[in-house]
């Protein structure tokens, strides 16, 4: 009985490990959301490669060719993309 | 033996519930649409209806170089039987429902969607310097965005917008049933 409930919770360990939400996924959608949200801006950009979170809906976003634009939701409901240097 | 089998089914569920596909069609949810309903549009959607302007501009939608999506994007999503076309309101909920696209994805294309209607809007009270071809230009440009997201993730959704395209210039290219999406 005590094997079974040790094995029990290292399954239950291996599977809450494999079906928790990953941050990695999450991080990954949201560079592919900001990806395209420039493009549709018609910025020049290929890739976000990396995301630094400045605030709620507020991201800096750098691009993979080098582009760094800040991404955000304005007070009018607007997605806003600003060149930054 | 037994702990074997827990474990393996154990995994088979959590791997089960955290792969749902993405083209998992999701009923509409009309509660919780914020806006304001479109009268005498729900139904007609479809590529049947006639569009009804006299003074459309002689339609150029399938040979409009559209100038910088239409060369990224791959043709057009095969037609289908299946992809019947939506009518505007299940369109919109299905885009809004949609995980083939992100969430400033879906709120860009909706500010885009806004400022079109708004172009459509000085059209008909005349202030527009556009032109109908024009407004079928940015149409059409739209729609090629809205595809080059969706072809790949949710092709189901693809499908039923091209089916519906002519439908929904259709309904836009008329002032009254344009006066009328506006409410």
């Amino acid at each position: 009985m005590n094997t079974l409930t040790v094995a029990l919770a290292q399954s239950l360990i291996v599977a809450a490990f494999f079906a928790g939400p990953s941050s990695a996924d999450d991080d990954e959608a949201l560079k592919k959301d900001l990806t395209a949200v420039i493009a549709l801006n018609g910025l020049p950009c290929g890739q976000v490669v990396a995301v630094k979170v400045q605030a709620d809906n507020d991201y800096a976003a750098s691009c993979k060719d080098g582009n760094q634009y800040r991404v955000y939701l304005s007070a009018a409901g607007r997605v806003v993309v600003e060149t930054q240097k | 033996m037994h702990v074997g089998y827990m474990a393996v089914l154990l995994l088979l569920l959590t791997g089960c519930a955290h792969g749902k596909p993405d083209t998992v069609p999701e009923p509409p949810i009309a509660a919780t649409q914020p806006d304001a309903p479109v009268p005498g549009v729900a139904k007609p959607a479809g590529p049947a209806r006639p569009p009804p302007t006299p003074a459309a501009a002689p339609a150029p939608g399938a040979g409009i170089p559209a100038p910088s999506a239409a060369s990224k994007v791959a043709p057009p999503v095969a037609k289908t039987p299946a992809a019947a076309a939506l009518d505007l309101n299940t369109l919109k909920e299905e885009l809004k429902d949609t995980k083939a696209i992100g969430f400033f994805t879906k709120v860009t294309l909706k500010n885009q969607v806004d400022d079109l209607l708004d172009q459509f809007r000085e059209f008909y009270e005349g202030k527009a310097k556009l032109t109908l071809t024009d407004l079928r230009r940015s149409y059409e440009l739209l729609i090629m965005k809205v595809l080059s997201l969706l072809q790949d993730a949710d092709q189901k959704l693809a499908s039923a917008i091209v089916s519906s395209r002519e439908a929904i210039w259709g309904l836009l290219a008329d002032r009254t049933t344009f006066a009328n999406l506006q409410g």
